[in-house]
């Protein structure tokens, strides 16, 4: 009984003096309101750079999880070993804990966390980037340590948190570029002349205020028959991927103008089957 | 005073654009000798590649076919100028025969066509902005063997040009603006922002559109002030002949040219969508009517609108119902719709 006393007063001796006192409290405070405020400041400048930086404008943002990952690891690196200095004893024992508090419900957030430091470093999406992941497409905002803020064409704020990043498959349309390939349908009679009518949807393509060609960029003109309507595909790069809704609609409506002045026509009411295949 | 010298009269004059002069003549020759290697002339606007094109007609008055646009080419009847004994064919302006508009390419298949199957040799002369547009869209570099890409000029080439005009002797005065606080030059700027409702403010070094351009920084030669005042309206001219001749003549001062009296030019244009479109046509056109902006900025566009709007920004130049880009705009111009990939 009395060994027992004696170990669970070393022990409780060893706990009270892992505890930190008030000013190591507010060092720790001082220490995390510092991180956040070099992410926020950084984040903000970073930002306003970008904006201005036209088609590097994800090359800059890019940076910004990696700032957030090194900042805050940095701050917990700094809290655990200038403040707490473990020894064996306490590394110990503040793994258990931490092992105790994952298997309490943290596990969710451990993993989110790891997705952030995955994402910042393995990239397969950057801020800037059109992404779409569980079913939603947007453009993402911010790479938090916790979740990826994107903004879909509707202007929803969806968070999506980072551990889906390790189960889903996540598409990025532009790969951390500021172009990016659009796809534009247009539905024609299956009578109409296709020729003619592939000819004024390319020429709409690349007369169109929104795009960007180049080698490593062309555009193409498909033609594609169903049953009781014909297919014109258009595909070629916007020039800044935040205007891909304008480009698509500027190549149709101008596209449109022109077919029917030459008499190619829409084809008849109820008959077309939207197909979103990317071929 | 001076007056600007007409290089391609005395062909034995060290021409400007020497280099691409002997190219030039060296593809003419060569014609004799076999078919033809269509020549490309590529310039940016005011950069001097009239001087080329006036040489060619110089030196070969009798076998010279010379068709210049100076509007959006309609029809074909300039195709039917393309007859005869006559085996060149110098054609300037070529940008007009494309219009960034559907259908808008007709008539430059035609002219295509034409040269395709012609014994003639084709030296036409393009707007750069153009021509890497068609390049890219229409693949126009197959049908061009030789493609001359007219050179940024550099400040010793300005200097001869500029003081051969001259008889009487300039003075060159190396006088340094005056040193401002370097946290209120343009290139330093304050930036608020706020933390938990509180504002705060930094003056931080600028990095992107700086209010003197993209040669905006300081630079200036230290050596004598002459190779000082020809340094620096290159630098600010970005090696283009026209608008560095522009810069001359709004920095001299009589017979005396004061380093200081060199305009660093201001650079920040923000523009919307059809603005930055309409630039780029005006841009990629060099001189360009009302009527032929109309056509190309189509409906959505309201042109007089926009117009006033890039005017009044400094950028455009209206010159009897012409527009073109403002030279001492040009370098900030080409930045910019480089930057937002207007142009490529």
């Amino acid at each position: 009984m009395a060994v027992l006393n004696d170990t669970l007063g070393t022990e409780t001796s060893q706990i009270a003096s892992a505890m930190p006192g008030t000013d190591e409290i507010l060092t720790i405070i001082l220490t995390l309101v510092v991180a956040y405020l070099i992410v926020r400041i950084a984040d903000f400048l970073l930002r306003r750079i970008s904006e201005r930086a036209g088609r590097y404008r994800i090359t800059v943002t890019m940076v910004i999880p990696l700032i957030k990952i090194v900042v805050y690891v940095s701050a917990v690196y700094f809290i655990i070993l200038t403040i707490f200095d473990p020894g064996l004893t306490e590394l110990a024992l503040f793994s258990g804990l931490f092992g105790a508090a994952i298997g309490f419900g943290l596990k969710d957030i451990f993993a989110d966390i790891v997705g952030g430091i995955v994402i910042a470093f393995e990239r397969p999406y950057q801020i800037g980037d059109k992404i779409e992941v569980s079913g939603t497409y947007g453009e993402v905002t911010d790479i938090g340590l916790r979740a990826t803020r994107v903004v879909t064409p509707g202007d929803a704020v969806v968070s999506i948190p980072n551990y889906v990043v390790f189960q889903e498959a996540t598409a990025s349309q532009n790969a951390g570029k500021t172009e990016m390939l659009v796809m534009i349908d247009i539905f024609i009679d299956p009578r109409s002349d296709a020729d003619l009518a592939m000819d004024i949807v390319k020429d709409a393509l690349i007369t169109s205020k929104y795009v960007y060609v180049s080698p490593s960029r062309p555009y193409t003109v498909l033609l594609q028959d169903f049953p009781f309507y014909r297919r014109v595909r258009a595909k070629g790069y916007v020039n800044d991927l935040r205007s891909e809704f304008a480009f698509s609609s500027e190549v149709t409506r101008r596209a449109w103008g022109e077919l029917a002045r030459q008499g190619i026509s829409p084809p008849p009411p109820g008959h077309v089957v939207v197909d979103d295949a990317g071929d | 005073m001076g007056s600007v010298p007409d290089f391609a009269a005395d062909l034995t004059h060290p021409i400007l654009y020497e280099e691409e002069w002997d190219r030039i003549t060296a593809g003419i020759d060569a014609f004799e000798e076999g078919r033809p290697s269509h020549i490309a002339v590529i310039s940016e606007p005011f950069a001097g590649q009239d001087v080329l094109m006036k040489g060619i007609l110089r030196r070969n008055p009798e076998r010279v076919i010379h068709l210049p646009f100076f509007s959006i080419v309609k029809n074909k009847d300039f195709l039917a100028q393309i007859s005869g004994r006559r085996d060149i064919v110098v054609m300037e302006h070529c940008h007009f025969l494309a219009t960034r508009k559907i259908g808008g390419f007709a008539m430059l298949d035609a002219f295509l066509d034409l040269l395709s199957t012609s014994d003639r040799l084709f030296i036409t002369q393009w707007n750069r902005f153009t021509w890497s547009y068609l390049t890219a869209t229409r693949h126009i570099d197959t049908f061009f063997p030789v493609v001359i890409d007219i050179p940024e000029i550099n400040s010793k080439t300005l200097k001869n040009l500029i003081l051969s005009r001259y008889t009487d002797e300039i003075e060159f005065v190396a006088e340094e603006p005056p040193h401002e606080n370097s946290l209120q030059n343009g290139r330093h700027r304050e930036v608020k922002f706020s933390i938990f409702q509180k504002d705060f403010s930094l003056t931080l070094p600028r990095i992107f559109g700086s209010e003197t351009g993209r040669n905006g920084i300081s630079g200036v030669h230290q050596g004598n002030p002459e190779d000082t005042a020809f340094d620096r309206i290159i630098r600010i001219a970005d090696g283009n002949y026209g608008v560095a001749e522009r810069i001359w003549e709004r920095s001299l001062d009589g017979n005396t040219l004061r380093v200081a009296d060199i305009p660093e030019i201001p650079c920040t244009i923000n523009l919307d969508i059809n603005e930055s479109f309409l630039l780029t046509a005006i841009l990629s056109m060099e001189s360009v009517s009302m009527v032929d902006l109309a056509e190309i900025a189509g409906p959505e566009i309201h042109l007089k609108q926009t117009l006033f709007r890039l005017t009044n920004q400094g950028l455009v130049n209206e010159n009897k119902g012409y527009f073109e880009i403002k030279p001492e705009s040009l370098s900030c111009v080409k930045g910019y719709l480089r930057r937002i990939r207007m142009v490529w």
